[in-house]
């Protein structure tokens, strides 16, 4: 084989690899924060640490791969009061990793959810809120299905079913780890 | 030659880096399809090059590019259309009934498809992805020889495709049959007069029954980059030979997936292979008829 012809092919990976990765990041946790629980006074922010009993039991609850040892955590209060959870998360895409924030009330139920960092070609509807609006008051007894409870995102299903899926993991990590009061 | 192939290469850098706004059905691996289909109503355009390279004698190289415009008719069917060129450099290299003799030409037209692909299960939403896959294509030039050859061909695949570790690590799989009417055109008489007298170039009308299956695996292990490995099993049964020829090719392929575009650059290596083989032809272990030993593809997809 002519070395020439097999030097311009490699001319094309170089060309690729020099390419900037596009990463567009819409709100930071404390912008999310605010847009979730907006009566809110204090975010207590605290970095959870996770040992395997609980990363087993996140897996049982939820039927979900806790991937993460540790997870950025946020204890909500108002007028001195415990009133929920905020948690920041990531969670596979088709080619980067999907950043959001969610809230969870006291009792285990979702408050909302803000995409923090997206950084898709397909399926910026994720950002939108009807489409977040979904999986806000689901539980952890909720189906969790995309095209039953959760609408899927031509296009997107892989990174739709991640968040979807995401959402349902930290209810779990809340029932298994975090503790109310 | 060598500027034919730059041109090439030139168009192939443009295209990659002129990208505007990507992508749902991106190929991870340069063979292997994976189930996944277009959103309804996007277009997609998708380039691949393969060089095709060494018989094991004589002097052999071959560019094939396929221009294909995809379609999203719902989102579950997508409908494409291809224009199919080659590019020929063969010399001192002579197979009775296959290769008559030395050929030399740039990138030409040589061929046009229609593919449907349907999905019946998402592989993110069902756990398991199935599509099957219906090719039919017109072929006017031998990718073997280089020579004219009338071939009209169907195919039909199924594609399975599966996620794991969300996502991150990506299965696919391919089995297929292809059925295919060809006819070759006489020689002419100044080629014939270069051959030696009993060579055989049967002009009689060929069915050709291929079967191909294929896996690879790829995984991301960074932001937007794949590394995988493939695998292709074919075969072919053709009127006159029986089984003609079978090959099982094997290789990497790094995958970038971006904002607006991807692409894929694909080594494959012939590891086995057999059926026909020619005079004189040292590794019996690999079929060089119809194939070579090597070949390097490299594919890139753009939305618009």
């Amino acid at each position: 084989m002519s070395k020439n012809n097999l030097n311009g092919l490699w001319l094309l990976s170089i060309a690729a690899i020099v390419t900037p990765a596009y990463a567009q990041d819409y709100l930071t946790a404390a912008h999310a924060q605010q847009a979730i629980f907006p009566d809110a006074e204090a975010y207590q922010p605290m970095l959870l640490k996770l040992n395997v009993s609980q990363r087993d039991k996140i897996q049982t609850l939820s039927g979900l791969r806790q991937r993460w040892e540790e997870q950025k955590v946020w204890r909500v209060e108002k007028a001195g009061k415990h009133v929920g959870w905020f948690i920041v998360d990531d969670v596979v895409g088709k080619h980067e990793f999907i950043t959001y924030g969610i809230g969870l009330s006291l009792d285990g139920h979702v408050m909302g959810i803000e995409v923090m960092s997206y950084r898709e070609t397909k399926g910026s509807q994720i950002r939108d809120a009807g489409w977040r609006q979904h999986l806000v008051g689901k539980t952890l007894s909720d189906p969790f299905k995309l095209d039953a409870d959760v609408p899927n995102i031509s296009g997107a299903t892989l990174s739709c079913r991640n968040v979807m899926d995401g959402v349902k993991r930290l209810l779990a990590l809340q029932k298994v780890a975090l503790a109310n009061g | 030659m060598r500027y034919k192939q730059l041109s090439i290469l030139i168009l192939g850098v443009a295209g990659t880096c002129l990208a505007a706004n990507a992508i749902a059905d991106e190929s991870l691996f340069g063979y292997v399809k994976g189930a996944e289909t277009l959103p309804k109503g996007t277009w997609e355009f998708d380039q691949s090059f393969t060089y095709r390279d060494d018989k094991g004698s004589g002097e052999y190289s071959a560019w094939d590019s396929k221009t294909e415009v995809e379609y999203g008719v719902t989102d579950r069917f997508t409908a494409s259309g291809y224009l199919k060129m080659q590019s020929i450099d063969m010399s001192d290299l002579v197979v009775d009934g296959y290769l008559p003799g030395n050929e030399s030409y740039g990138l030409r037209p040589s061929g046009v498809e229609a593919s449907f692909k349907y999905n019946f299960l998402s592989p993110a939403k069902d756990d398991f992805g199935l599509s099957g896959y219906l090719s039919l294509g017109y072929d006017w030039l031998d990718k073997h020889s280089g020579q004219d050859k009338d071939k009209y061909s169907i195919e039909l695949e199924l594609l399975a495709q599966k996620y794991f570790m969300e996502g991150q690590l990506i299965w696919a799989g391919n089995v297929g049959v292809e059925a295919a009417y060809a006819k070759r055109d006489q020689l002419s008489a100044s080629r014939l007069a270069g051959l030696p007298e009993d060579y055989d170039w049967p002009t009689n009308p060929e069915m050709e029954v291929g079967l191909n299956a294929g896996t690879g695996l790829s995984y991301r292990f960074a932001p937007n980059w794949f590394i995988g490995a493939e695998a292709l099993y074919e075969t072919e049964f053709e009127t006159e030979v029986g089984q003609e020829r079978w090959s099982v090719f094997a290789g990497p392929s790094l995958h970038y997936g971006g904002q607006d575009w991807w692409a894929t650059l694909t080594w494959f290596k012939q590891v086995r292979g057999g059926g026909e083989t020619y005079e004189g032809q040292r590794d019996n272990d690999l079929h060089l008829i119809e194939k070579t030993e090597q070949e390097i593809r490299l594919k890139f997809g753009i939305d618009f």
